[in-house]
């Protein structure tokens, strides 16, 4: 007989953390399964604590009751599902159990935290759903894939085509295009509606310039170990840099006024809501933006999208990103490695993983499970059936390590971008001369 | 030593051994790991880290935005110190005989009650540039002119979110006054009444000497609150744009969980430690010796 059971507690940490301790806030749930059932299955056993931040994953495994079905081949199999709130209270809760030897059996992962976990991941390299995976290989740490990539995650600008259209304005495929659309959409529709955005932003959040503050850097001419690369040098923002570049670009953006009157004081959500109600004409997001639209929005009838422009002349080829997402790796923490190699072979096998890929709006990483893009999102591969694809790599070790030490932080960095007083070639000539003295104290050659 | 007395020393010590136990075990041990940490450039991952002396300190002392974040909490340290009085009149006032005064008392407390976390939300909303409730006041009274980017402008978020701790925190501080206002003995105040003391005299020379403790306390917790503030910042601003409206746990915060730099973000922790015990002192020492000129 299957038992689930329910838990949910709440984990509260505040203030005192600065005088007892470093301490974490994050609300968690969880699903239980005591062993049970009668289908013949494997020799393996055990327990499994399987944590994830993802809401739609959460729902999906609730809705389709993937312990059970685990269980239907591992009839001896015990499996723990802990939700976390989100992915930044995800790594901080991660990092605690690290430092206290109480990982889960199976963790996430996101490109930029690979490098960080290394030490705790067990190599998944010989499993068939690495094998299977067409991303892998690609964020293999020391020849070793340290994590299955769940979905391929792929960036889009989402806009109305009915405002493009009366704007009299058609879908940029320059980044002077891009900046002239947004001009032109803002000066139009910005004339009667002073609270009119052409870009929603939610700039007070500071993590939602990731598409241009994060990828542009790597788009520019499409080096997508750009972070890795700037580790080796020591003055990467110098003028004529690939982030150099990028940055300029993003400033002349970020001030010309198409972000409305106050983008610093909207956060993601309200931006978001925004846009799902036409009172902006363009937001950038990953492809799970389009669930948070779709859900704002009346009709998605109108509703487009194309890959950021991040090329200066139509002579270049066009960029876009590309990058695993929620790499599943199986922790040194495990008491139970084998069963939880094998959950995850069956996890991307097809008693599980084509069910769930069509559940969600990202797009596949398995080679044998292909899937269709959504209507939306596949109008952005139809406007550039030419593209050229750039595999990203969130940043190793070495970049890791220098990007602590100067508490460099992009993201904040585009944020700064909105002020008043705001000098980008003083703040990139002093993050060059902390780049160099990071390097020499750390040794990084 | 009797029986009896035996008996009480056993019964104390037996009593004593779960508290002081919870008390090494949460709160020394994790103070004195704290402090050891202080002097590691521990990253909260490896299972090793080094003994790197004073860095952390020197690189403490010398981080801009850890000063700038410091600054921020000043704006809350004064802004709540300076409404102390205010709350003490709040106090006094509902401590008379004042019609509706349990209403009142309610009100006034109902925001401490609410999640810190819903409130910050709520405010988030209110000064929102679009839609916002705050600037609709502002439109509805003929004042637009006065509207501006409440939550992002440097020159003004620190005062936006002091206001709003102001909002949530006064009505604790009154509370807490009143409860002091009616445990104040009624044979004093009514023999100073007949002694022909007005109602100045009876607030400075009566009640405030005999609630002391309590104002003490407030000082003290004024202190602690404003030098610890996260949640507000946190939600409404991450302590942006730049760093001008982080304060001083929310840049601790960061060190540690975005930078992976707990060496550092413990030194910040001892740090917040010593400062609001000097200030408790400094504070202590100029209002009982300068303004209300006791001899300790």
């Amino acid at each position: 007989m299957k038992k689930i059971s329910r838990r949910s507690f709440l984990k509260v940490a505040g203030a005192a953390a600065a005088t007892m301790g470093l301490a974490a806030c994050g609300g968690s749930q969880s699903t239980t399964a005591a062993s049970g059932g009668a289908a013949a299955g494997s020799e393996l056993s055990g327990e499994l604590v399987f944590t994830i931040w993802d809401n739609n994953l959460m729902e999906y495994i609730d809705s389709n009751d993937m312990v059970g079905k685990f269980q239907e081949k591992y009839p001896d199999a015990e499996i723990e599902v802990e939700k976390i709130k989100d992915d930044s209270e995800y790594w901080n809760a991660m990092k605690m159990r690290a430092s206290a030897n109480q990982l889960p059996d199976v963790m996430f992962n996101k490109p930029f935290t690979l490098s960080r976990f290394k030490d705790y991941l067990l190599d998944l390299s010989d499993t068939e759903a690495a094998k299977n995976n067409t991303l892998a290989a690609g964020y293999a740490v020391d020849g070793k894939i340290l994590g299955v990539p769940m979905t391929a995650g792929y960036e889009y600008v989402y806009y109305w085509k009915d405002m493009f259209e009366e704007a009299g304005v058609e879908v940029p495929t320059t980044w002077g295009d891009f900046q002239a659309a947004a001009t032109k959409l803002q000066d139009h529709f910005g004339a009667s509606d002073p609270d009119f955005m052409a870009i929603a932003l939610g700039a007070k959040d500071e993590w939602p310039d990731y598409p241009f503050m994060e990828f542009m850097p790597a788009l520019v001419n499409g080096n997508g170990q750009n972070w890795n690369d700037m580790a080796k040098v020591d003055a990467p923002f110098a003028e004529g840099t690939d982030i150099n570049i990028a940055y300029h670009r993003i400033y002349d953006l970020f001030t010309s006024g198409v972000f409305g009157k106050d983008p610093l004081g909207l956060g993601n959500d309200q931006a978001t809501t925004l846009f799902a109600q036409k009172k902006a004409a363009i937001i950038a997001l990953g492809d799970w933006g389009l669930q948070n639209i779709e859900n704002g929005a009346e009709s998605i009838d109108q509703l487009g999208a194309f890959y950021l422009p991040v090329r200066e002349s139509k002579s270049e080829p066009f960029r876009y990103i590309v990058q695993g997402d929620s790499f599943m790796g199986v922790t040194t923490h495990s008491k139970n490695p084998e069963l939880a190699r094998a959950f995850i072979e069956w996890f991307y096998s097809e008693d599980w993983y084509p069910g769930y890929i069509a559940y969600i709006s990202s797009a596949s990483s398995m080679s044998n499970f292909p899937k269709d893009k959504d209507p939306v999102l596949a109008e952005a591969d139809a406007a550039q059936s030419d593209g050229e694809m750039v595999m990203y790599d969130g940043g190793g070790d070495d970049f890791t390590a220098i990007q602590n030490e100067i508490a460099f932080d992009y993201k904040k960095l585009g944020a700064q971008m909105f002020t008043d007083g705001f000098d980008l070639d003083a703040t990139l000539a002093d993050l060059d001369t902390k780049w160099a003295a990071a390097r020499a104290k750390l040794g990084i050659q | 030593m009797n029986t009896l007395a035996k008996q009480r020393r056993v019964f104390i010590l037996v009593s004593l051994v779960i508290p002081v136990l919870l008390l090494v075990g949460f709160v020394v041990f994790p103070a004195v790991d704290l402090f050891r940490m202080s002097f590691t450039n521990w990253d909260g991952l490896s299972t090793t880290s080094e003994f790197i002396g004073l860095d952390n300190y020197i690189s403490m002392l010398h981080n801009p935005d850890l000063w700038q974040s410091l600054g921020n909490n000043a704006v809350y340290f004064f802004a709540h110190l300076l409404m102390i009085p205010v709350e003490l009149a709040f106090a006094v006032l509902l401590n008379s005989k004042l019609r509706g005064a349990k209403f009142y008392k309610t009100m006034v407390f109902m925001p401490y009650i609410i999640n810190g976390v819903a409130i910050s939300y709520a405010f988030s909303y209110f000064f929102s540039p679009i839609n916002g409730a705050f600037d609709s006041i502002l439109e509805a009274l003929r004042l637009g002119m006065l509207s501006q980017n409440w939550l992002s402008d440097p020159k003004i978020v620190n005062f936006v979110l002091a206001f709003v701790s102001l909002w949530r925190y006064s009505g604790y501080h009154v509370v807490l006054f009143l409860a002091a206002l009616q445990s104040v003995s009624k044979d004093i105040q009514e023999a100073a009444i007949i002694d022909g003391a007005n109602t100045w005299q009876m607030f400075r020379y009566i009640q405030i000497p005999s609630i002391m403790l309590m104002v003490d306390f407030v000082l003290f917790d004024n202190i602690r609150g404003a030098l610890q503030v996260f949640d507000i910042p946190f939600v409404m601003t991450s302590g942006g744009p730049g760093y001008a409206s982080s304060t001083f746990t929310l840049y601790t915060i960061k060190t540690a969980f975005t930078f992976s730099n707990f060496g550092l973000a413990s030194t910040m922790a001892v740090a917040i430690m010593v400062l609001i015990i000097v200030i408790y002192v400094i504070q202590n020492k100029i209002i009982h010796g300068v303004i209300l000129k006791e001899d300790k």
